[in-house]
């Protein structure tokens, strides 16, 4: 009886007590929709429309991830056309042999293709002679059975009269999707006649009846006339999922029963129905919309097929709204009792199969461990769960999010071994697991009197490599050099390597925990040896840093984690010409540079090494709300010296911060909704106790600390506070925004050595305000430094907060 | 102090007057057990400090171009006299281009290590008018120099003092008015409260330097409103010495101020106890607490 592609019917046989009105779409073939078939034309038409609707509809979300990695990614859920077995022929197990589908079970998508194609190609050629004229005079009634089995009839138009009514009823009705026949189309009379009977099975209609009347032009109309079914009055209502139930078998009636063993035969199938429903699983239906359908059934009156109609269409509905894309209404039994049943198969999972393909789509042995890509699954996507499209969805994000594939499909697939069940099947392209690049570039430095020469082309360029997935299990080393001149690398080489390896407590292991140990060093202009406003040019000192990092970090959400370990490195200060520099310099008053500035190290000789324990907490509990920031970040971060390296320092530096994205006007959820005005308030502590070297000093001002100055500008103190508040308003799908920051070091830039916040003439504090445009990635704004009461435009990548 | 001690010879070249006055007073302060004087100048360039070091010692001790900068390096000029020893230590101007010297001010220092300041004359001239953000940050580095309390041991010293006030007001307001006003710079630089007023009733006095200084008829060198202003800047100076305050020392923690690196290092593992304690682990729950009310899904239970 479940054939759920099927136009599976059951006869509205007065003699039982309860009728079941199964699968009241006509070959309506189980599609995993995303789009929910709201209203009752758009079933018609989602079994006539192009065979992968959610393809289509995964594309924008192929997109958003596609933006993140180069690998082309397809959540592809087939349609599918599940044909559960019973559909032709068994005789549907239904009550009162009614079950019987009309054979056409599982390709009842193609049938209707069949008989929709040319319809459209007669629409082109309206004469061609594909069809035949009726050959009677125009305007006579024709009962069906009269009409010639030989001819193919041109059906001009089709209406439904109500005879309960008493009226025709148009298009719009819901029952106009129950029939196949289209105005137009051309059919022969076996079609016709299949079609009544169809009509007739479905458990609709008490009565259907089907004539034509001859149009002048050799076509004909076609008029089914019906009476609705109804039966008694309900005020319960009952949901349950059949998916996996065993098919019952149906006891052949014969035809010379007596009544009694009628009777009898009639209470055993009550027996039956009623064992079936205690056994079957709950629903997930929610119980707004139980209620909902139960007011339904209360205002109705009498159980009308169209209330049914109706039912099914809101059950289904939300399914499809919350994602359960496989689910369908197969089936409403105990009709005539005081209960309505909604017989659901949900898409229940009976297999999670994961498949690594080559790059030709053969199944190979992959590489990569199953439990890798298992914990990446949502726990509704394993077997015993109901299939959901959004969980699918969430499975291909983690899964993506690896960064081992290529190419990963989600797909459910019709279980043929347990009609009813869904085998989600994941199929997945591993990426090559080692890679190199080589990337060159040729830079042009100015030589002699500022003119390029020959001599001073240089060729510079990166180096990276990468071996992934080592053991399977997404251990990875990476590397990269990177020099802009490869003739003289020692100018300035960069260097990373990086181990990482996940699931640190075991692949099983929910606690997951990620070591990474690398070698690295850096280059950078030192923020704290940088002049005031209105000071000359202060020569700059670089920083350079080489060491090695071992940490630990746990992912408590995908935002927030705990990351703690051990850094040990060498800090060089250099100046302008790259000669180690144990002292910053300053221009004296008559022009002189005298190198006798701020100390740059805490060994006093350019060169430091230390070891430290570094631990990073971070809250993050910001989510977009249309494109909105909202929620609240908190991150709190201490180095702790260790007394290891030169002269043995041993410090606490420690800081904390505190960004809030108060929502200020509440709004609909939603794609197009517009986001609300956002109000940012933002706080930042920072502090050292102990030994200090200039280079650890903390800065203010700068993009990220006071907008408006130039990187140190304020000054560099052993203590910091920064406040900001930014108000962002949504214009047109970006925003504008105001902003009002500070900076303080807390009078504590004389405990910085050698002061020199004062020796390069800096407040210690400062204040900006300034408005701005996000465009894009780009944020134009323009800031006025407290300070000096000037302002000037920025153009800043990326966000402040 | 390394260099040589002469005789206070120059001494004899004032009027007999003067002298006998100002062997009054170091007789005095002998008296008061103070055999040893140090007297540090200080004040912007061009105002007139190493003219008042050669007017108190009586000869031209340090050289005087009214047109440089003279000094780059302080400079110590000591005489004693009946087994009295005066030091004055003339410093170069703290401003140049505008802004502190900033290594004047560190040769300063340094020159002033293991030295007893035992008076400050802060220097400036009377016949400026105004007073500006420049004063205030002369005086600023010097109180973070040698600390807030080098201005109980100071006495504020105007040179060029014979002059005709302007529009004709009366000299001794002007006077006033000037000192006042430069006594209020003082208080702000020197970041002293206003109740501490009283206790840095700073001492003002007037000097004339020129050799065309009005005489009285002891030849002694007058102010325009008659005072004889070397005993005077002496007497001024010996009221400081006994005004019960201390003398400065200079050593090597004045000079570099507290090493602020080894401040509150032995905290260093209650706080990190307490930051983990108080800090990581409130952060913790409030992560798990966000896991908790994170809105999932319907699907997702």
């Amino acid at each position: 009886m479940h054939s759920l592609a099927a136009p599976t019917h059951l006869h509205s046989t007065p003699l039982s007590s309860r009728r079941k009105l199964l699968s009241p779409t006509p070959r309506r073939s189980l599609q995993c929709l995303s789009v929910p078939s709201s209203s009752s034309s758009s079933s018609s038409s989602s079994s006539t429309s192009k065979p992968e609707p959610l393809k289509s509809t995964f594309v924008p979300l192929f997109k958003t991830i596609a933006a993140s990695s180069a690998a082309a990614l397809l959540l592809h859920v087939r349609s599918l056309s599940l044909d559960f077995g019973s559909g032709g022929g068994s005789g549907g197990g239904g009550f009162g042999g009614g079950g019987g589908g009309d054979g056409h079970g599982g390709d009842g998508g193609s049938f209707w293709r069949k008989l929709f194609a040319p319809a459209v190609a007669n629409a082109d050629e309206p004469q061609s002679q594909e069809w035949d004229s009726h050959g009677l005079p125009a305007n006579i009634v024709v009962q069906l059975n009269k009409l010639s089995s030989f001819k193919k009839y041109k059906v001009s138009e089709i209406l439904f009269f109500d005879r309960r009514r008493w009226t025709t009823v148009g298009t719009e009705d819901s029952f106009f999707e129950m029939v196949s026949l289209r105005p137009g189309g051309i059919y022969n009379k076996a079609q016709l006649q299949k079609e009544l009977e169809t009509l007739a099975t479905c458990g609709m209609f008490e009565k259907v009846d089907m004539e034509g009347k001859t149009n002048p032009d050799g076509t004909i109309a076609v008029t089914i006339s019906f009476t609705e079914s109804t039966w008694q009055s309900a005020d319960r209502f009952r949901c349950i999922n059949v998916g996996l139930m065993p098919q019952s078998k149906p006891i052949e009636m014969d035809a010379d029963m007596t009544d009694k063993e009628k009777m009898e035969y009639y209470r055993s199938l009550e027996k039956d129905y009623k064992r079936r429903i205690e056994r079957a699983k709950p629903c997930l239906l929610a119980s707004p919309v139980h209620r909902e359908i139960l007011q339904m059934l209360r205002d109705q009156g009498k159980v009308s097929a169209r209330l049914l109609q109706r039912i099914r269409d809101r059950v289904q509905k939300w399914y499809f709204d919350e994602g359960y894309a496989c689910a369908q209404v197969v089936n409403f039994g105990n009709l005539n009792t005081k209960e309505v049943v909604c017989e659901v198969v949900e898409g229940d999972i009976t297999e999670t199969n994961i498949q690594f393909l080559d790059k030709l789509g053969n199944v190979v042995e992959g590489n990569t461990q199953v439990a890798v890509v298992i914990r990446e699954m949502p726990k509704q996507l394993r077997p015993g769960n109901v299939f959901n499209i959004e969980a699918g969805k969430q499975a291909l994000r983690n899964i993506n999010a690896l960064g081992l594939f290529s190419n990963i499909e989600v797909n459910p697939r019709p279980d043929e071994k347990r009609e009813g069940g869904i085998i989600v099947e994941i199929k997945l392209k591993e990426l090559d697991q080692k890679t190199a690049e080589v990337s060159t570039e040729w830079s042009i430095v100015p030589g002699r009197g500022g003119r390029p020469t020959l001599a001073s082309l240089q060729p510079g360029g990166t180096v990276t490599f990468e071996h992934r997935n080592i053991n399977g299990l997404n251990r990875s080393i990476n590397g990269s050099v990177t020099t802009s001149n490869f003739l003289n690398p020692q100018d300035d080489l960069a260097f990373k390597l990086e181990y990482v390896h996940p699931y640190l407590d075991g692949v099983f292991d929910p606690l997951n925990r990620t070591l990474r140990v690398s070698c690295f060093n850096s280059r950078k202009l030192s923020p704290v040896f940088t002049g005031g406003p209105g000071v000359d040019e202060v020569p700059p000192i670089w920083v350079d840093r080489a060491g090695v990092k071992a940490n630990i970090t746990e992912n408590f959400t995908r935002q927030s984690k705990f990351t703690y370990g051990l850094v040990m490195e060498e800090i060089t200060t250099r100046n302008e010409s790259s000669t180690i520099c144990p002292n910053g310099q300053r221009v004296l008053p008559n022009g002189g540079i005298s190198a006798d500035g701020p100390p740059t190290t805490l060994s006093g000789t350019g060169i430091d090494q230390m070891a430290f324990l570094q631990a990073n907490i971070t809250r993050d509990n910001t989510k977009f709300l249309n494109g909105a920031i909202v929620g609240s970040r908190n991150v709190f971060q201490v180095d702790q010296g260790l007394g290891i390296g030169s002269k043995f320092p041993f410090f606490n530096r420690h800081q904390l911060t505190l960004t809030r994205f108060f929502q200020l006007r509440e709004v609909e959820e939603g794609a197009g909704q517009p986001p609300p005005p956002v109000l940012v308030l933002h706080g930042h502590y920072g502090g050292c106790v102990g030994d200090l070297p200039s280079y650890d000093a903390f800065t203010l001002g700068g993009p990220y600390s006071v907008r408006g100055y130039n990187m140190g500008e304020i000054g560099a103190a052993r203590n910091i506070l920064e406040l900001a508040a930014e108000i962002r308003i949504p214009v047109k799908g970006t925003h504008v925004y105001a902003f009002a920051e500070h900076g303080n070091d807390l009078g504590t830039s004389k405990d910085v050595k050698g002061n020199p916040t004062e020796v390069y003439r800096r407040l210690g504090h400062g204040s900006s305000y300034g408005v701005g445009a996000k465009l894009g990635l780009v944020r134009a704004e323009y800031a006025v430094d407290h300070n000096s009461g000037t302002g000037a435009f920025f153009f800043r990548f990326g966000e402040r907060f | 102090m390394a260099s040589l001690i002469r005789e206070w010879v120059g001494i004899n070249t004032f009027a007999s007057a003067t002298q006998t006055k100002l062997l009054e007073l170091l007789g005095k302060l002998k008296q008061e057990n103070v055999n040893t004087l140090t007297i540090l100048v200080m004040g912007k360039g061009g105002v007139g400090k190493s003219s008042t070091v050669n007017s108190i010692i009586g000869e031209r001790a340090v050289s005087v171009n009214p047109f440089q900068s003279e000094a780059p390096t302080p400079f110590m000029v000591s005489r004693s006299r009946a087994g009295f020893t005066l030091n004055i230590i003339d410093t170069p101007g703290l401003i140049e281009g505008g802004y502190i010297n900033d290594r004047a001010l560190e040769i300063v220092k340094r020159f002033l290590l293991n030295k007893t300041i035992d008076v400050l004359l802060y220097v400036d001239r009377l016949d400026a008018y105004r007073v500006d953000n420049l004063d205030r940050q002369v005086v600023k580095a010097i109180t973070d120099s040698f600390g807030k309390g080098i201005w109980n041991r100071a006495v504020v010293v105007l040179t060029h003092a014979q002059l005709s006030p302007p529009d004709g007001l009366p000299y001794e307001d002007f006077c006033f008015k000037r000192s006042g006003a430069l006594l209020k710079v003082v208080r702000l630089g020197a970041g002293l409260k206003k109740r501490n007023k009283q206790d840095f009733a700073l001492p003002v006095v007037l000097v004339e330097n020129s050799g065309r200084c009005n005489k009285n008829e002891n030849d002694e060198k007058v102010l325009p409103n008659g005072t004889a202003w070397i005993p005077d800047l002496v007497k001024t100076i010996t009221e400081v010495v006994s005004n019960g305050s201390k003398s400065i020392f200079v050593d090597k923690k004045l000079i570099e101020g507290p090493n602020p690196n080894e401040r509150g290092k032995l905290l260093i593992p209650l706080i990190f106890a307490l930051q983990y304690f108080f800090v990581v682990k409130p952060i913790e729950r409030a992560i798990a607490d966000d896991i908790e009310k994170e809105s999932r899904p319907s699907w997702d239970n």
